[in-house]
C-alpha cells in the first residue's frame, strides 16, 4: 500500500486537478439550473457519467477558467477552506451561495485502484444533487448575477498577492454585501467523503428572495 | 567508471557523452600523475608509510587541511587521490559538510572528516572510520573525541584503547556487519552517562563473555569502560550497555548502569547488572528498570496504593490499630491528668498536615555515614572532580545559552521541592555564578544533582544543577550515590509512621504525605502542633531522617506553611495569618503555576500572591481560562477545597524514554517494544484504555546534534499526537499499531528523534462495563423488564417510545459501529421488545421501525408460531436476550423508567400525568441526539444532519403526542443554533 502525503508534489496536484475540474462542471451546471444564463448558451455534454450542462459562452468559459486556474494553487496546498459560488440579484446582494466546503485529510492514503472510481461516484452524485437543487430552492429573480468567492485559509491571500497566477487576474477582498445575506436559511446537498478529499455542498439561500 | 551517477550529467553535456570518453581517460591520466607524483613526493618530505595503502580518498567541498593538502598527504602514506568520485574505486569520501542532496546520494558510502586522515597518520595507522563518519548513518552518534583524545594523549590512554596492529592494512575492509566485536575494542560505540555502578573488577569479563554469547548477530550489547575512566577515582568505573535492537531497525542505548532496582520491579534485574534480556520488550524494560526518575514517580503510585490497601485491610479487619495515635492519646492524657486545667479543645475546624522529608534523598544517604553530617552533601551519580570531556558535536554553550534565554523568559524563581527534575537551576546568583564559570562549563559533569543538604544549599548549589557546576561553587561538595534501596525502605516507613495516626492520608511522593488530621485532632483533643512534633518525633526516630510538617486548613495553605517549616521544624498557619502570610508568597508557590504561568502573570505585573489578589476573577479567566482563572482566584486567597484523597483513580497509563534515544533509521520497533511496556502497566494496573497518545520530543531545528548532557535529549521541539480507539484495549499490538500510525502521520526525521513517550488514556476498568451509549439499549430494556407493567392501559405509549429510543441509538451508533453488527445487534433487542408487547402490539411501532428490522420481527413472528395480536404475553422474550438479560440482574442504567403505579393520579388516560415521569429518561435522550447532531455538524456532515432532522421530523410528528413534538422542536432549536454557530445560517427545515 502507497502512502503519499501532501508533501508528495504531484499528489497535491492530483487532488486539485480532479477538484477543479469538478468545480468546473459544477460552476456551469450551477449557472445552468439556476437560470443565471439563458439556456440557449448552455450545451448537453457527459461528464462523470452522467449529463451535465456546460455554455458555450467563450467569455464566461473563459472567466470560469481562470477562475479556477487561481484556485488551483490554493487546493494544492491545502489553503482553500471553502469555495462559493454565489448568485446576485440586480441590486448586487446574493440570494444564493452554493458553498463548496473542502478539507483535505492530513495524510492522504491511496489504498487501491479503486480511488478514483470511488471519487468519480461521489463527484457525480454531486453533481446529481446540483441538477436536482431546483427542488429545493426557490425561484430566483430575474436578472442575476454570479461571482466566485474563496475562502483561504490563514495567510494565503497574501501568498496569492505576491503570486498571481494570471496576469490581469487579480482576487480582490470581498465586499461585505456580497459575503452576508440576511436570513438565511442553509440546505445541505450533498457530502461526499474519500480519501483524498472531504467535501460538503450546501446551499445558503435568502429568505425572501423576491425583495 | 563514466556510469556513475555523479558524472552522468557532465558527460551528457559536454559532448563526449559516450562510455570510455573524454573523462575515462581523464581520469586516467590523473591517476597516472599521482602514482608519479607519490615517490617525488615521498622523498621530499623524507618520510612515508604505506598505511594507507588500499584507500582511495575523494575529498568533497572545503576541508581542512586542503583537498591538496590531503592529496600530498595520500601520497605519502601510500593511498590513492582521486579527483573524481567513483563509486567502484573510491573508498572514502572526505568532506566536512556536505548538501542535503549528496548526503542523500551518498548514503551507504563512507563519508569521513578529514581529522581521520591526520589522526591515522599520527597514530601510524588506518583508524577505524567509524568515529570520523561525518554523517554517522546507521551508527547514531559517533564519538570521535574518545579516540582522538587517546591519540593525543596515547601515554594515558587507556589500555583499551591499544593501537591494533592486526587491523592495519584493512581498514577499509571494516563493515558494519563485523564490527561487533571490533567496536569492543574501539569504543565507538561507547556509551557514558555517568551513573556510577561499583563493580566488581573480576566479574567484567565473565559479563562480556556472557553477553556475547547470549547475543546472536545483530544483537550485540557492548559493555565497556568509558573514555572518562582515568578521570575518575580508580575505585569508580562505569558500566555501559550498548544494545542493539535486533535486526538493527532501531537502535537505543541504554544506561544499564546505575543503581540497584526497586525490588517490585524484576527481581532479576535487582543488581543493576546488565543482564541479557530479552531482544524485544527486553530493552525498554531494562531501561525503565535502572531509570532513576521512573522509580521515584512509581513510588508515588506504589505509596498511593499503600494507603489505599491500609483503607480496603480496615474495612476488612473492621477496626485499624493506630498505635500511634494511641501513644499521643496517652502522652496526652498523662498530661492532662498532671495539668489538669487543659484548655478547651480546639474549634473544630479542618487541618491538613503536610508532611515532608528534609533533603530527603540527601538525609537518607548519610544515615549511616555520621562523617558526612552537617557537610554539603549532594546526591547524584557523578563521583568524580566533576570535569569530563567534551563530547564532540556537543554544544553545550549553546544549550546553555538557550536555557539561559529560557530562563529569562520566564522570571526566576526559586523553588525549593527536594526534587527538582528541570535540567536547569535557577537563582539569580547562581547566573551571575554561572556567568563566570561558563567558559569551563564544557568540561564539567552534567550529572543533576537529585538533592543536596541544607549546607549546600548556603553555598548555591540547587537540586537540579549539574554536579560539574556545583562543584565549582562548592568544592567541598561531597557527592553521595542514588541508594534506591534505602530510599525505599526509609520512604515505607515513614508512611507506616503516617499510618499509625490515621488512614486519611494522599500519597505525593516518596517523601510527602498529605495527612488530613481534622478528624483525628477532634478525637484526640490535641492541637495540630502535637501532633506535628509527635509524628516528626517518630519519624525521626523511626527512620532517622529528619521531617518538616506544615500545617493549615487546606491542602494549599499546608504546603505552604511547609515551606516556612523547613528545615526541620514545624510551622501551623492559623486562619488568621493566612491574609498576611499569603500577600508575601510569591505566585510560583502556588500549585500549578510553572514558569510560563508566572511569565504570564510576570507580564500582568503580578508577582506575589498578593498582586495577584488585585486581578480580577473575569480578568483572569479570560487571561488563562475558566478553570484555571478560578483556582488562581481562590489560591492566591488561600482557598483550597481539594479534598485529602486517599483514594486516586489513574488518568492515564504511559510509558516514556527520552534518555539515549537515538534512532537511525525506523523507530517502529521501538514503539512496538515501548507499547509492550505499557500493557504491561495497564495490566498490573487492571486497566484498559481508548486513546492513545504518542509523544515525541524533536531534535529543535538548530539544535547541535549531541546534547550537553550525555545521551540526554537536548534542545527539543515536543509534538503530540492522539487518536482514539474503537474498542478500551490493554494490548500492546493494538497499541504499537494505533502508535506507529501516529508516528506516520508525523512525519519526523527519526534520526532527530530523542524522545519517545506512550499514552493511554480514557481508562476503564477491566470489570466496569463498558460506557453508557453502549449498554443503552440493554439497560433500557431492563428498565422495562423491571417495570413489566401491570395495567396495560398505561403502557400503550411504551414500544412506539422504545422504538424511538432505538431509532435515537441507532443515530449514535451509526458512526461507530459496523452495519451489520448493529443489525444484529438491534434485532435481539426488538425481539425481545416485541416479544413483550405482542399482547397489545402497536402497529406504530411496526411502522416506526426501519424497513428491514420491521422485516426480520415480522418474520420471527411467523417463526414462531405467533401472530400479532393473539398472543399472550411470552415469559421469556427471545434468544439472546433473554440469556443476556439474566446474566446481569441490575446494572447501573443510565435511564430510568418511572411506570406510574396504580396508585398515581387515578381517572386520567395516565399519558398527560405522566409526562414528568417520562420526560426523565427523554431529557437525556434528546441531549444525545442533540449531541450527535452538533458532532455531525462539527462533522461536517450536513447532509447526514439534514435527513436526520428530516427523518426526526417525520417520525416525531406522525406522533399524537405533543412530547414528541415538543422533543423535536426542542432538537432542532438545539441543532439550529450550532448550525448557525458554524455557518452563520440556520437549517431550512421542510
Amino acid at each position: 500500500m502507497a502512502t503519499l502525503t501532501r508533501q508528495d508534489l504531484n499528489f497535491g496536484q492530483v487532488v486539485a486537478d480532479i477538484l477543479c475540474e469538478f468545480l468546473e462542471v459544477a460552476i456551469h451546471l450551477i449557472l445552468y439550473v439556476r437560470e443565471v444564463y439563458p439556456s440557449g448558451i448552455f450545451q448537453k455534454r457527459k461528464k462523470y457519467n452522467v449529463p451535465v450542462q456546460m455554455s458555450c459562452h467563450p467569455e464566461l468559459n473563459q472567466y470560469i477558467q481562470d477562475t479556477l486556474h487561481c484556485v488551483k494553487p490554493l487546493i494544492e496546498k491545502n489553503e482553500a477552506e471553502k469555495v462559493v459560488v454565489v448568485i446576485m440579484d440586480k441590486e448586487h446582494h446574493p440570494v444564493e451561495r452554493f458553498v463548496f466546503e473542502i478539507s483535505q485529510p492530513p495524510l492522504l492514503s491511496i489504498s487501491s485502484d479503486t480511488l478514483l472510481s470511488h471519487v468519480e461516484q461521489l463527484l457525480r452524485a454531486v453533481i446529481l444533487k446540483i441538477s436536482v437543487c431546483d427542488a429545493v430552492l426557490d425561484n430566483n429573480p430575474p436578472g442575476c448575477t454570479f461571482t466566485v468567492l474563496v475562502y483561504t485559509r490563514e495567510a494565503a491571500t497574501r501568498n496569492m498577492e505576491k503570486i498571481q497566477v494570471i496576469k490581469d487576474f487579480p482576487w480582490i477582498v470581498a465586499d461585505e454585501q456580497e459575503v452576508h445575506m440576511q436570513g438565511s436559511r442553509l440546505i445541505p446537498l450533498k457530502t461526499m467523503t474519500s480519501d483524498i478529499v472531504k467535501m460538503q455542498l450546501y446551499v445558503e439561500e435568502r429568505a425572501q428572495k423576491a425583495s | 567508471m563514466s556510469r556513475d551517477g555523479w558524472r552522468k550529467k557532465a558527460s551528457d553535456e559536454d559532448g563526449w557523452g559516450g562510455r570510455g570518453g573524454y573523462m575515462a581517460a581523464k581520469v586516467y591520466k590523473l591517476e597516472e600523475q599521482f602514482q608519479k607524483d607519490a615517490p617525488r613526493e615521498k622523498q621530499k618530505e623524507g618520510m612515508s608509510s604505506s598505511i594507507f595503502s588500499g584507500v582511495a580518498i575523494y575529498v568533497n567541498g572545503y576541508t581542512d587541511p586542503s583537498a591538496d593538502e590531503l592529496r600530498r598527504l595520500m601520497m605519502l602514506h601510500g593511498g590513492q587521490y582521486h579527483v573524481y568520485y567513483s563509486r567502484s574505486k573510491t573508498t572514502h569520501i572526505v568532506a566536512t559538510n556536505l548538501p542535503n542532496s549528496k548526503i542523500q546520494e551518498l548514503r551507504g558510502e563512507k563519508v569521513v572528516r578529514p581529522e581521520w586522515i591526520t589522526d591515522s597518520i599520527k597514530a601510524g595507522r588506518v583508524l577505524p572510520y567509524h568515529q570520523y563518519q561525518l554523517y554517522a548513518k546507521q551508527k547514531g552518534l559517533s564519538f570521535p573525541s574518545v579516540s582522538r583524545q587517546n591519540q593525543e594523549g596515547a601515554a594515558r590512554s587507556t589500555p583499551l584503547c591499544n593501537p591494533r596492529p592486526s587491523c592495519g592494512n584493512s581498514s577499509t575492509q571494516i563493515h558494519p556487519e563485523n564490527h561487533g566485536p571490533v567496536s569492543r575494542k574501539n569504543k565507538d560505540f561507547v556509551l557514558t552517562n555517568g551513573h556510577d555502578h561499583a563493580v566488581n573488577g573480576a566479574l567484567k569479563p565473565v559479563e562480556v563473555s556472557r553477553l556475547r554469547t547470549s547475543s546472536p548477530q545483530g544483537f550485540i550489547p557492548v559493555q565497556n569502560s568509558d573514555g572518562r575512566r582515568r578521570l575518575e577515582p580508580p575505585a569508580s568505573s562505569s558500566l555501559q550497555t550498548t544494545i542493539h535492537s535486533p535486526n538493527h531497525t532501531g537502535r537505543i542505548w541504554m544506561n544499564g548502569s546505575n543503581h540497584s532496582a526497586g525490588p517490585s520491579h524484576n527481581p532479576s534485574n535487582h543488581s543493576g547488572k546488565p543482564t541479557a534480556c530479552g531482544p524485544d520488550a527486553g530493552i525498554i524494560s531494562e531501561f525503565f528498570t535502572h531509570s532513576r526518575l521512573h522509580h521515584i514517580s512509581t513510588w508515588r503510585n506504589e505509596f498511593s496504593e499503600y494507603v489505599n490497601s491500609l483503607q480496603s485491610r480496615r474495612q476488612a479487619t473492621g477496626g485499624a490499630v493506630f498505635c500511634g495515635k494511641d501513644k499521643l492519646k496517652k502522652l496526652l492524657a498523662s498530661r492532662v491528668s498532671a495539668v489538669s486545667s487543659m484548655p478547651a479543645p480546639q474549634v473544630r475546624q479542618s487541618c491538613i498536615l503536610h508532611v515532608d522529608m528534609d533533603c530527603f534523598f540527601v538525609s537518607v544517604g548519610i544515615r549511616e555515614k555520621a562523617h558526612l553530617k552537617g557537610k554539603p552533601v549532594a546526591v547524584t551519580s557523578n563521583r568524580g572532580p566533576g570535569r569530563v570531556a567534551q563530547r564532540p558535536g556537543a554544544n553545550p554553550q549553546m544549550e546553555f545559552e538557550y536555557y539561559q534565554q529560557k530562563r529569562n523568559q520566564y522570571r526566576t524563581a526559586k523553588r525549593d521541592c527536594d526534587l527538582e527534575m528541570t535540567p536547569s537551576p535557577e537563582d539569580i546568583e547562581i547566573r551571575e555564578q554561572n556567568r563566570r564559570v561558563d567558559q569551563d562549563l564544557a568540561s564539567l559533569s552534567m550529572a543533576e544533582i537529585a538533592s543536596c543538604s541544607y549546607e549546600a544549599r548556603q553555598a548555591g548549589v540547587r537540586n537540579g544543577m549539574f554536579f560539574g557546576q556545583a562543584k565549582q561553587l562548592c568544592p567541598e561538595l561531597q557527592a553521595v550515590p542514588y541508594d534506591f534501596q534505602a530510599y525505599k525502605e526509609v520512604a515505607t516507613t515513614m508512611y507506616e509512621t503516617l499510618a499509625s495516626y490515621t488512614h486519611n492520608i494522599e500519597a505525593l511522593s516518596c517523601d510527602e504525605a498529605l495527612v488530613d488530621a481534622t478528624s483525628l485532632l477532634a478525637e484526640l483533643g490535641a492541637a495540630p502542633d502535637e501532633l506535628a512534633s509527635a509524628i516528626r518525633a517518630d519519624v525521626k526516630e523511626k527512620t532517622g531522617c529528619s521531617a518538616s510538617v506544615g500545617m493549615g486548613s487546606n491542602i494549599l495553605l499546608a504546603r505552604m506553611a511547609t515551606r516556612r517549616a523547613k528545615p526541620e521544624g514545624q510551622y501551623l498557619l492559623r486562619p488568621e495569618e493566612v491574609d498576611d502570610f499569603i500577600r508575601d508568597q510569591p505566585v510560583t508557590s502556588l500549585p500549578g503555576v510553572g514558569r510560563s504561568m508566572s511569565s504570564k502573570l510576570a507580564a500582568l505585573g503580578v508577582a506575589t500572591c498578593g498582586d495577584l489578589q488585585q486581578v480580577s476573577m473575569v480578568r483572569l479567566q479570560k487571561e488563562f481560562g475558566p478553570r484555571t482563572g478560578q483556582t488562581l482566584f481562590r489560591f492566591c486567597r488561600g482557598l483550597d477545597d481539594r479534598p485529602v484523597r486517599s483514594e486516586k483513580e489513574r488518568k492515564s497509563v504511559s510509558a516514556e524514554m527520552n534518555y539515549n534515544i537515538r534512532f537511525t533509521k525506523e523507530a517502529e520497533k521501538f514503539l512496538t517494544n515501548l507499547s509492550m511496556e505499557v500493557q504491561k502497566r495497564l495490566q498490573t494496573a487492571g486497566l484498559k484504555g481508548r486513546r492513545v497518545t504518542l509523544k515525541v520530543m524533536m531534535r529543535k531545528p538548530g539544535a547541535p546534534m549531541e546534547p550537553a548532557k550525555y545521551g540526554g535529549h537536548g534542545i527539543c521541539d515536543n509534538v503530540a499526537r492522539t487518536s482514539a480507539l474503537a474498542q478500551p484495549t490493554d494490548r500492546w499490538e493494538q497499541i504499537a499499531q494505533e502508535a506507529t500510525k501516529l508516528f506516520h502521520a508525523m512525519k519526523l526525521e527519526v534520526t532527530d528523534m530523542r524522545g519517545v513517550g506512550l499514552q493511554v488514556q480514557q481508562l476503564e476498568g477491566l470489570h466496569t462495563t463498558p460506557q453508557d451509549s453502549r449498554r443503552h439499549i440493554r439497560d433500557l430494556l431492563l428498565a422495562r423488564r423491571q417495570a413489566r407493567p401491570t395495567n396495560p392501559s398505561q403502557v400503550e405509549l411504551h414500544p412506539l417510545y422504545y422504538c424511538k429510543m432505538i431509532q435515537n441509538d441507532v443515530l449514535r451508533y451509526e458512526s461507530d459501529m459496523n452495519q451489520e453488527v448493529l443489525g444484529r445487534y438491534l434485532i435481539n433487542y426488538v425481539f425481545s421488545i416485541v416479544a413483550y408487547c405482542t399482547c397489545q402490539v402497536d402497529h406504530s411501532v411496526l411502522d416506526a421501525l426501519p424497513a428491514e428490522l420491521r422485516e426480520q420481527v415480522e418474520k420471527s413472528w411467523i417463526r414462531r408460531g405467533h401472530l400479532p395480536n393473539d398472543v399472550p404475553c411470552p415469559s421469556t422474550p427471545s434468544r439472546a436476550p433473554s440469556s443476556l438479560i439474566a446474566s446481569e440482574p441490575q446494572p447501573a442504567g443510565t435511564l430510568v423508567l418511572q411506570i406510574p403505579n396504580q396508585h398515581g393520579p387515578m381517572g386520567s388516560t395516565g399519558i398527560v400525568l405522566e409526562l414528568p415521569d417520562f420526560s426523565q429518561p427523554m431529557e437525556e435522550d434528546i441531549l444525545q441526539v442533540v449531541k450527535y447532531c452538533t458532532e455531525l455538524v462539527e462533522d461536517k456532515d450536513l447532509e447526514k444532519l439534514d435527513l436526520v432532522i428530516k427523518y426526526m421530523k417525520r417520525l416525531m410528528q406522525q406522533s399524537v403526542e405533543s412530547v414528541w413534538s415538543m422533543a423535536f422542536d426542542f432538537i432542532l432549536d438545539n441543532v439550529q443554533v450550532v448550525v448557525q454557530q458554524a455557518y452563520g445560517s440556520t437549517l431550512k427545515v421542510t
